[in-house]
């Protein structure tokens, strides 16, 4: 499991994940993206190349997302595969993270 | 069918209940897959539903202690269903039973989410049938799953 950020244009944090979000996986991202909460307002997680996703793995999305939440900042999840989509929507996530497979789009709506 | 010409992996995967121990099915269940030929969707289907089903019954069914024995044992059931059956020698632990499968409703605010608990809602929903029976002295959960050719 790997992860990268990236700072875009319009204040926009970009963190890529790359890998299994199984429990082995989440556990290796999980403080990084911790830290990335603690200071990010706009934050794009990237889910494209995210080959699978467990319930420990949402964890490692949900937490990061309720911190940037909490400091007023916006969470947007970036075009997950068909099943990790599938995931993310019958844990209900979905109807609080917004989920886009445009990147625009998704830009747009952490404006 | 079989793939020829390849080593049989193991019917049986042997876990202790730890959750590093997780880390052995991702490769038990992609030799499996080699083997069955199994889809990409539905190698995804069974590697969650194992991971959901196994780390809920070490977290609560063994209530977090180690060196507890939980076995996985995988077999054909036609040419294209699969049943794993998972067996742990825990105290009563029914993940359908009704304390434990109603499911949360849908978070309404993102201070709502729980990060954990969607492992029964995950299990529903991706597992092509699921079956509980109580042991003498433990538990069997049945988790069934068909795939296209």
């Amino acid at each position: 499991m790997e992860i990268s950020t990236e700072e875009m244009d319009g204040g926009v944090t970009r963190v890529g994940l790359d890998g299994r979000m199984d429990i082995a996986g989440a556990a290796v991202v999980d403080l990084k993206m911790n830290l990335i909460a603690g200071s990010a307002k706009k934050l794009l997680i990237d889910l494209e190349k995210v080959s699978f996703l467990g319930s420990m793995g949402l964890r490692s999305i949900v937490l990061p997302a309720r911190a940037v939440h909490s400091r007023g900042g916006k969470v947007v999840l970036f075009a997950p595969t068909e099943m990790v989509e599938s995931v993310l929507k019958t844990s209900g996530i979905d109807s609080l993270l917004p989920i886009h497979h445009d990147l625009a789009a998704a830009l747009a709506a952490l404006q | 069918m079989p793939a020829e010409n390849t080593v049989q992996p193991e019917p049986r995967l042997s876990l202790q209940s730890e959750l590093d121990e997780l880390a052995r099915l991702w490769p038990w269940v992609e030799a499996l897959a080699a083997e069955y030929a199994i889809p990409a969707d539905t190698r995804f289907a069974i590697h969650l539903c194992l991971e959901e089903a196994l780390s809920n019954i070490i977290r609560h069914g063994y209530g977090g202690q180690p060196n507890h024995s939980i076995t996985v044992e995988c077999a054909p059931a036609g040419r294209h269903r699969l049943v794993f059956t998972i067996e742990d020698q825990a105290p009563l632990f029914d993940p359908l039973a009704s304390a434990t499968a109603e499911e949360t409703p849908a978070p309404s605010s993102i201070d709502q989410l729980r990060p954990g608990g969607q492992g029964i809602r995950l299990l529903r929903k991706f597992a092509g049938s699921l079956a509980y029976e109580r042991l003498t002295g433990g538990n069997r959960l049945t988790i069934g799953f068909v795939f296209p050719r």
